[in-house]
């Protein structure tokens, strides 16, 4: 919403007050002011200029070489319209001036070879009409040298404030008056409703029925006659368009200054288009559609609230009039509205049409029903003032059930049991005197003040202690440097996945944070997906189902900017419906999940090395050192790979029969939509299965004290016999003394035969209590040669 | 014999001399001090001389021997130390190998760093879902059902009941529900608002909310302890003030800025949060006595500090994870 200081001034004396303190108050108070135009500064090097002298351009037909008197010195100016003639008074921008318009900044110049020391302006140019046909020639009485502010009237400040929802009140010229008067502790000025009413009842020329009382607790209605449809006074236009509305007609224009004043919405019907003089305000019922006064034909709903004459509808309560009633240059009798209608009505009505109007946008908030008259009359009194006219005496006033003042009890001792600070008894009553409470009754403990209807935000105790902090001032409330210790029991619900960032950071991965809303065709590839009603666009339609199509599209970006080798992880959350219908949180998961990649190569082509390209071998250590950080407890794996959509292969992980995730290369073609030629290996577990894996109690274990003994053998093997097969089989066969298996070279060679493998094995040898005899080392070590010959017709080497 | 040692003694000389690997020195000690060098056939040639002469060139070949052994190994540690440093040779300037740093996202290092502020001044850290029900989310936080405050969050919505929630609010209510006070929590987690993707919005982004609920809390003990805050992280001679504003679920509400001067611009004031007391409304809600009870809010938004922090202008530099981005976090 936009003020002007100009305007506003007609309310409050804001005499040896400075704007900015102004603006600096009020802000502080909650009534952001979010951006200032000082026109006086946007015409900061334009002044009025006496035109000496015309003579043609020599180089230019349609230029003219212009000297020009600013007050004090004489400019050549070089000026193009058609209009510019000696004697005139007209704009000077120097050189300097920013032009409003454009923002074009004045430079001295050269044009057609003539030098130029500024520009004479256009009312475009100045932003002041859309008039370009020539230059802006004022009034003759004018002075050179006064500024272009003064003489044209642009010296006002507008400032454009950000309204919270809770601020209907303050919508308007006089609310935004009624906090700063508050503030400054001076008083609002209502003007005067001085007028002459004709003998003529407004009730005799029309009449207004009230069907939806809960809708329309209050319409006032009031006639004025005879009225000449023309355009606005100079005084009207200004003041509208210095808040960035454009004039209409005089009529129009009214409305629209009385809300920007007061804040009531008004609207202004043709009194002769109103079939028997009569307005009838109820839903909308079997009316399917209305034309609005924009032209635009709306479908209704059957409980929009609607304005109806004897026939047919007029307008859309709240929202916006009909073309069929609305004030043309024809017309001659007004009946004026000042409603107060339903807030969430004209909400629901608002939002489903997709029309929110200035009226719509006051109502909603809910305005004020004790305003209605004094807006209505106030209307009238400008309409007679700009369009002529007889104001008939009296309003039609329908208010079915009047509302009641609420009155509130404010203790004193909860001001400093809430704000930590006291508010003087007196500041008390005198800041919500000067917010229009009214006292009701006062004693040393508490008072009780009655709330005018225009504060639908100020209903409890706690609502005026609101007003109080916000109007003495948020900076009073100390700033203390003592804290009250509670000793509840304290908990960290992140700190599980924060332990997870941190190994994986340690093993190399970058963390990564994508979309959670995909398309729905990719987000059903991988899951049961949940859509979303009303997305921005759709390839957002859809919460993810899995972490892979994010992390998919983020190598591919990589790719493309040649980032070919890549540790990433993500944790986040995924969702999938178990129900059709959702109606609890039991017809959908949410989980958190971590997927982590590896693609590329683990070290580039560097100095030191060549080819290192990542492979399963490469993610599986990782992944099982990242285990090693969470348990001790050894992770299992199926053995058995599957292939499917998103795997070309892949194992389980199993902690004591249980699944923990996933590892593998992923699919081909599935990279290859996202337009990956590397392989890419992922890891993919559910978090909250992992955090909830037991943590045993670290035990310290006693170091050994008798020397390790290690033999090392190795075994000519056919290709298919795998490593856990051979391992498994020495295990079994050993005695107890054996603790650890290490495959340390595993190779194939021609020499070794066709299809057969070398695989070399290091065993570590130890007894807890006692040095081992070579004897008995040796005999566990030809039992396990012999066995493991035996079972896979294998060769010992060497 | 004489002149043969003379000459032994000469020739060994001379040839160590230019002497400059231990390969070539070694070919010397084989042909003068081997088994069936030089010296050893000088010793044979002394077993065959008359015994008169044997005291005489016995002495002179034991100076000799050791003449020649002790010019050999005194050569001998000369090439071997030489040699040593050769292989030795650290081209300091070439690059280290390679490894991979690894980080936490930078949103995520931001979000650490607000929590371990806030868990300094006694703050647990409490999370929930994303996907919410519109009680939650709305209604039990006092946004009423077709209530223009609900304008002030474009929500996603799943059906009327469920939406993507727009705040870690819900996480308040669930809290609530749960303890009773004392309830000291921070609640960080990612949050939807229904906007357009553009440099300075995206469809979600990270908050953190922050929730104490006791008895005789105060809005000045919020003030103090968010100035606290606010100092830990931008910098103890920060300038800052408090606005009131309005949220449905706090009353009175506040916005707090602190002055931005960046180098060489214009400074102004710039929000960094909203807070304020939880309103009586929604501590009933959850069965909490607001006579007995009072409590203060407050959140604020991770992207646009980090933004600020690191001069980032492009809010989806966040989510692009471009690797160059990551790693310079």
């Amino acid at each position: 919403m936009k003020i002007s200081f100009n305007w506003l001034k007609e309310y409050i004396d804001l005499s040896g007050i400075d704007i900015q303190e102004v603006i600096d108050k009020v802000t502080l108070a909650g009534l952001e002011i979010e951006e200032v135009i000082d026109q006086s500064k946007m015409f900061e090097n334009f002044v009025i200029g006496h035109v000496k002298e015309v003579k043609k351009h020599p180089n230019a037909d349609k230029l003219h070489l212009c000297v020009v008197s600013d007050g004090v010195n004489d400019l050549k100016i070089v000026c193009g319209a058609p209009n510019v003639a000696e004697n005139q008074k007209v704009v000077v921008a120097k050189i300097g001036a920013v032009i409003p318009e454009n923002n074009f900044e004045i430079s001295k110049a050269k044009i057609r070879g003539e030098e130029s020391f500024g520009m004479l302006c256009s009312e475009r140019e100045l932003n002041i009409s859309a008039n370009h046909a020539g230059i802006f020639v004022l009034d003759n009485e004018i002075e050179a040298g006064t500024t272009a502010a003064e003489a044209i009237g642009l010296n006002d400040v507008i400032i454009e404030v950000a309204i919270t929802p809770n601020r209907q009140d303050a919508l308007s010229h006089i609310g935004f008056a009624r906090d700063v008067a508050a503030i400054f502790n001076r008083p609002v000025k209502f003007p005067s409703l001085d007028i002459n009413e004709i003998d003529e009842e407004s009730s005799s020329l029309a009449s207004v029925e009230i069907l939806d009382p809960d809708l329309c607790p209050r319409y006032v209605g009031k006639v004025v006659k005879n009225v000449v449809i023309k355009e606005s006074p100079e005084w009207l236009k200004t003041r509208l368009k210095c808040i960035g509305l454009r004039p209409i007609n005089n009529v129009v224009d009214v409305t629209n200054f009385v809300m920007h004043e007061v804040g009531q919405p008004l609207h202004a019907f043709d009194l002769d288009y109103l079939s028997g003089s009569k307005v009838v305000v109820k839903k909308a019922g079997d009316d399917k559609s209305f034309t609005t006064l924009d032209s635009k034909k709306r479908e209704l709903q059957a409980n929009d609230l609607m304005i109806c004459d004897g026939q047919k509808t007029v307008a859309i309560a709240g929202v916006m009039g009909g073309e069929n009633s609305e004030v043309t240059v024809n017309t001659k009798n007004i009946l004026i509205e000042s409603a107060f209608f339903n807030p969430s009505s004209v909400r629901k009505t608002a939002k489903k049409l997709g029309l929110q109007t200035d009226a719509s946008y006051r109502f909603e908030r809910g305005t004020d029903p004790e305003i209605t008259v004094w807006a209505a009359k106030r209307t009238a009194q400008l309409i007679q003032l700009t369009a002529g006219g007889e104001i008939c005496k009296g309003e039609i006033d329908a208010y079915p059930v009047k509302f009641e003042l609420k009155k509130v009890e404010l203790r004193f001792e909860r001001i400093s049991k809430i704000l930590g600070y006291d508010v003087p008894n007196e500041k008390v009553t005198e800041i919500l005197t000067n917010l229009g409470f009214e006292i009701v009754s006062k004693n040393n403990e508490s008072v009780t003040v009655a709330i005018p209807l225009r504060r639908h935000d100020v209903e409890r105790e706690i609502d005026l202690i609101e007003e109080l902090a916000r109007i003495y001032g948020y900076e009073k409330i100390p700033d203390i440097e003592r804290v009250k210790v509670t000793l509840e029991p304290k908990f960290d619900e992140t700190a599980f996945e924060n332990q997870v960032r941190e190994t994986l950071n340690g093993l190399g991965f970058y963390e990564i944070i994508t979309n959670s809303l995909l398309s729905e065709t990719v987000s059903n590839r991988f899951g049961n997906s949940i859509g979303v009603l009303n997305p921005q666009n759709m390839d957002m339609s859809n919460l993810r189902t899995s972490l892979l199509p994010g992390m998919l599209t983020t190598i591919s970006r990589n790719l493309k900017v040649k980032e070919n080798n890549l540790q990433l992880f993500e944790i986040g959350k995924v969702f999938n419906k178990k129900n059709d219908v959702i109606k609890s949180f039991d017809d959908f998961s949410e989980d958190s999940m971590i997927l982590g990649i590896i693609t590329g190569r683990s070290i580039d082509t560097e100095w030191y090395s060549k080819d290192n390209n990542f492979d399963f071998y490469d993610l599986k250590g990782y992944v099982y050192e990242f285990l090693k950080s969470i348990t001790d407890k050894e992770i299992e794996h199926s053995y058995k790979s599957e292939s499917n959509q998103l795997f070309e292969y892949s194992v389980k992980l199993e902690l004591d029969g249980e699944e923990l995730g996933i590892i593998g290369k992923l699919n081909d073609e599935l990279c290859g939509g996202y337009d990956i030629e590397h392989p890419v290996f992922a890891f993919n577990f559910n978090l909250e299965k992992l955090s909830s894996i037991p943590v045993e109690e670290k035990k310290f274990k006693e170091l050994l004290k008798y020397p390790k003994v290690f033999r090392d053998l190795a075994f000519v093997i056919d290709n298919n016999i795998t490593h856990n097969e051979v391992s498994e089989t020495i295990k079994s066969g050993s005695s107890k003394l054996l603790h650890n298996i290490k495959l340390f070279d595993i190779f194939q060679s021609e020499s070794l035969g066709e299809g057969k493998k070398s695989l070399a094995f290091q065993l570590e040898y130890f007894d807890e209590t006692r040095t081992l005899t070579e004897d008995e080392v040796e005999k566990d070590f030809k039992n396990i040669i012999k066995n493991v010959e035996k079972k896979f017709n294998a060769k010992l080497r060497g | 014999m004489e002149q043969r040692i003379i000459e032994i003694g000469e020739s060994f000389t001379k040839e160590l001399d230019i002497v400059k690997n231990s390969k070539d020195l070694e070919e010397i000690r084989i042909k003068f001090l081997g088994r069936n060098g030089l010296l050893s056939q000088l010793f044979e040639d002394f077993k065959s001389l008359p015994k008169e002469e044997k005291p005489k060139f016995g002495q002179t070949l034991n100076v000799l021997k050791n003449d020649l052994q002790n010019k050999f190994d005194a050569k001998f540690n000369e090439v071997s130390a030489s040699e040593k440093s050769e292989k030795s040779f650290v081209d300091f300037t070439l690059p280290g190998k390679k490894k991979s740093k690894g980080s936490k996202h930078i949103l995520i290092q931001t979000l650490d760093e607000i929590k371990n502020i806030f868990k300094g001044l006694g703050f647990s850290v409490a999370t929930g879902p994303e996907l919410e029900s519109d009680y939650n989310n709305f209604e039990a936080l006092n946004f009423p059902a077709d209530h223009p405050a609900r304008d002030m969050q474009d929500t996603f919505f799943v059906n009327p009941d469920f939406l993507l929630r727009t705040h870690t609010s819900p996480v308040q209510i669930r809290t609530m529900q749960k303890y009773a006070p004392p309830i000291r929590i921070i609640i960080p987690g990612k949050v939807y608002r229904n906007e357009a993707v553009s440099m300075k919005s995206y469809c979600l982004f990270h908050q953190v909310e922050g929730l104490y609920v006791d008895k005789d809390v105060t809005f000045a003990e919020l003030k103090g302890t968010l100035v606290s805050f606010a100092k830990q992280l931008y910098g103890n001679d920060i300038q800052y003030r408090f606005r009131a504003s309005f949220f449905p679920f706090t009353e009175p509400s506040a916005e707090m800025d602190i002055w931005w001067q960046p180098a060489g611009k214009e400074g102004r004031w710039l929000e960094i949060l909203g807070c304020g007391m939880v309103d009586p409304n929604v501590l009933k809600n959850v069965g909490i006595d607001p006579e007995v009870y009072s409590g203060y809010a407050f959140g604020m938004g991770v992207e646009r500090m980090a933004m600020r922090k690191y001069g980032i202008n492009d809010i989806r530099n966040y989510f692009d994870n471009d690797k160059r981005f990551l790693e310079q976090f």
